[in-house]
């Protein structure tokens, strides 16, 4: 082979290489690892405990079949987007403390539903002690987190948290609400199985056949700003509501 | 109290302003102001002349404030409402239901600035269209907007129902056999009583609806077709809000709107020695 044949070989190669880079690079790969393990249902934050009122939904009979379950999970959806995505996405667009804390008060404020705003502030805690552990590589959620417990002056809200700890991570504020509309409706499927309503391939089943639906969701309600929150299924917050009511209960909320 | 009115794409103008302040030991209007389309009628007296209150009612020209029109070029009617609660004071916002017709566009905002010793008694509540005409839930837009601030503008209840026709679920859907939507703000020291009486009764009346589960839970999933208690007519729940909980908010969904009346009268009713009257009596 002639030196310059050898010599276009290789340009070609580091072209190849470059252009492999531009799309993934080393950084977003390792990012992938603490992506997945962000939205892995293993990671102890107790979201286990609470059904987003699908407990209290059935109990009160406005979920009684199969159909029922598809559409509640939807109405939760549509609510959980139109409600807490502008938190997720303000705080993962201005991942520093100053601007979670404005946001963790508005939502304080705007969880009007005692038993909806008591399970957001118990997840958001957890979420964070338990990311305060692991990410050690940003040492400002153990500070803020330090600064902030003792007080009293902050209810450390789910939404606001996942989307600082995402915004933390690099992740794009797309991914984080894409990722938060995900682990919302994990939860409530989980919660689904755990009531008996239905088993668990079943769920999986029906986690795939919503998906679309939820990624619809999403871009209905994505990127806007936390003046514009606005709750839009009343039936769900009623009921939801409604939690503290039962008589027996295998669910936070 | 200060109303505002507008189309939007037009200027905002203040269309009536309404000042009630303690003269001579009595609460007593000292301004009262309102154009076209909107009119504000301070009546003599509404109920016992030993109660010191003052009523006023409000009326839009062109139907009513609680009836909206079809929306043209879909513009949105819309309504602002800012008041300020003084000290001690006491207002109380208690309008018949919103009711929307078929493909209206409708916005409110109503926003109260408060000291932690003020008191408000908020019903914000809309049915769903003339039941009449078959109409149900067919509007195209419904958005209503509460807010509460402390002294210093700091957020003390922020909510906001939206109510839209959506390609993936009709609002007559999400809405199932309901026909009416409330919600109930109670707040403030003096009407602590009332809170804990509306707490209380709201959960009894509640916790009659919830079956204790049974081992063969797993069996309801089949037998959806099987004739069984039937959802509650009037479904309700009570959160506390608010430092030290100063404020309650009861949300109701009901199949008939008399229903409604029956429980705002029944819950309000203790507030007749401040009022004069019983609301909604």
């Amino acid at each position: 082979m002639s030196e310059q044949t050898q010599n276009c070989l290789m340009d070609c190669d580091m072209e190849e290489m470059s252009a492999d880079n531009v799309k993934t690079s080393p950084a977003d790969h390792l990012q992938q690892w603490s992506q997945w393990q962000l939205l892995d249902s293993i990671l102890p934050t107790g979201g286990f405990a609470h059904s987003s009122g699908l407990e209290a939904a059935v109990q009160a009979r406005f979920v009684v079949g199969p159909e029922d379950l598809k559409f509640y999970i939807i109405q939760v959806l549509e609510n959980t987007g139109s409600l807490l995505l502008p938190y997720v996405y303000c705080a993962s667009k201005f991942p520093d403390v100053e601007s979670w804390f404005k946001l963790d008060r508005l939502l304080e404020a705007t969880l009007t539903n005692e038993v909806s705003r008591k399970a957001s502030a118990s997840q958001g805690s957890a979420l964070l002690r338990v990311a305060a552990s692991i990410y050690v590589e940003i040492p400002s959620l153990k500070q803020m987190r330090d600064t902030y417990l003792g007080s009293g002056a902050a209810s450390f809200h789910h939404a606001p948290i996942f989307g600082l700890i995402c915004g933390l991570l690099g992740f794009d504020s797309s991914t984080s609400q894409r990722a938060y509309m995900f682990i919302t409706m994990r939860d409530v499927v989980s919660a689904a199985t755990r009531l008996n309503l239905i088993g668990p391939l079943g769920a999986s089943v029906l986690q795939h056949q919503i998906a679309h639906v939820a990624e619809q969701m999403t871009k209905k309600w994505m990127d806007r700003p936390v003046e514009e929150a606005s709750q839009t299924s009343p039936l769900v917050d009623i009921v939801q509501g409604c939690h503290g009511y039962l008589f027996s209960r295998l669910f936070c909320s | 109290m200060s109303g505002k009115g507008g189309e939007r794409g037009e200027r905002k103008m203040e269309t009536g302003i309404a000042a009630v302040e303690k003269v001579g030991g009595r609460s007593t209007v000292t301004r009262c102001f309102s154009k076209y389309p909107l009119k504000l009628i301070v009546p003599n007296k509404v109920g016992s002349s030993k109660t010191d209150a003052v009523w006023i009612y409000t009326l839009s020209y062109g139907g009513g404030i609680v009836s909206v029109y079809k929306s043209v070029d879909s513009k949105c009617s819309e309504q602002v409402l800012e008041a300020r609660i003084g000290r001690n004071a006491l207002l109380a916002v208690i309008p018949d239901p919103v009711t929307c017709f078929s493909t209206a566009r409708y916005s409110q905002k109503q926003v109260f600035r408060v000291f932690s010793d003020s008191n408000l008694v908020i019903v914000d509540w809309i049915t769903s269209g003339r039941h009449e005409s078959g109409e149900k839930w067919e509007f195209e837009l419904y958005r209503s907007t509460n807010q509460i601030f402390l002294e210093e503008d700091q957020p003390l209840f922020l909510d906001s129902v939206l109510l839209e026709q959506a390609s993936t679920c009709s609002i007559a859907e999400r809405m199932q056999e309901y026909h009416v939507i409330a919600m109930v703000i109670i707040l403030g020291p003096m009407l602590k009583h009332v809170q804990n009486q509306v707490q209380d009764e709201v959960k009894k009346m509640m916790s009659r609806h919830f079956r204790v589960p049974t081992p063969t839970a797993g069996h309801y999933m089949r037998s959806e077709s099987q004739s069984g208690p039937t959802r509650p007519a009037l479904v309700a729940s009570c959160s506390a809000f608010g430092p030290q909980a100063i404020g309650v908010v009861v949300r109701i969904a009901a199949v008939t709107t008399e229903s409604v009346y029956m429980f705002l009268r029944h819950h309000l009713a203790t507030l007749e020695p401040f009022l004069g009257v019983i609301p909604y009596g």
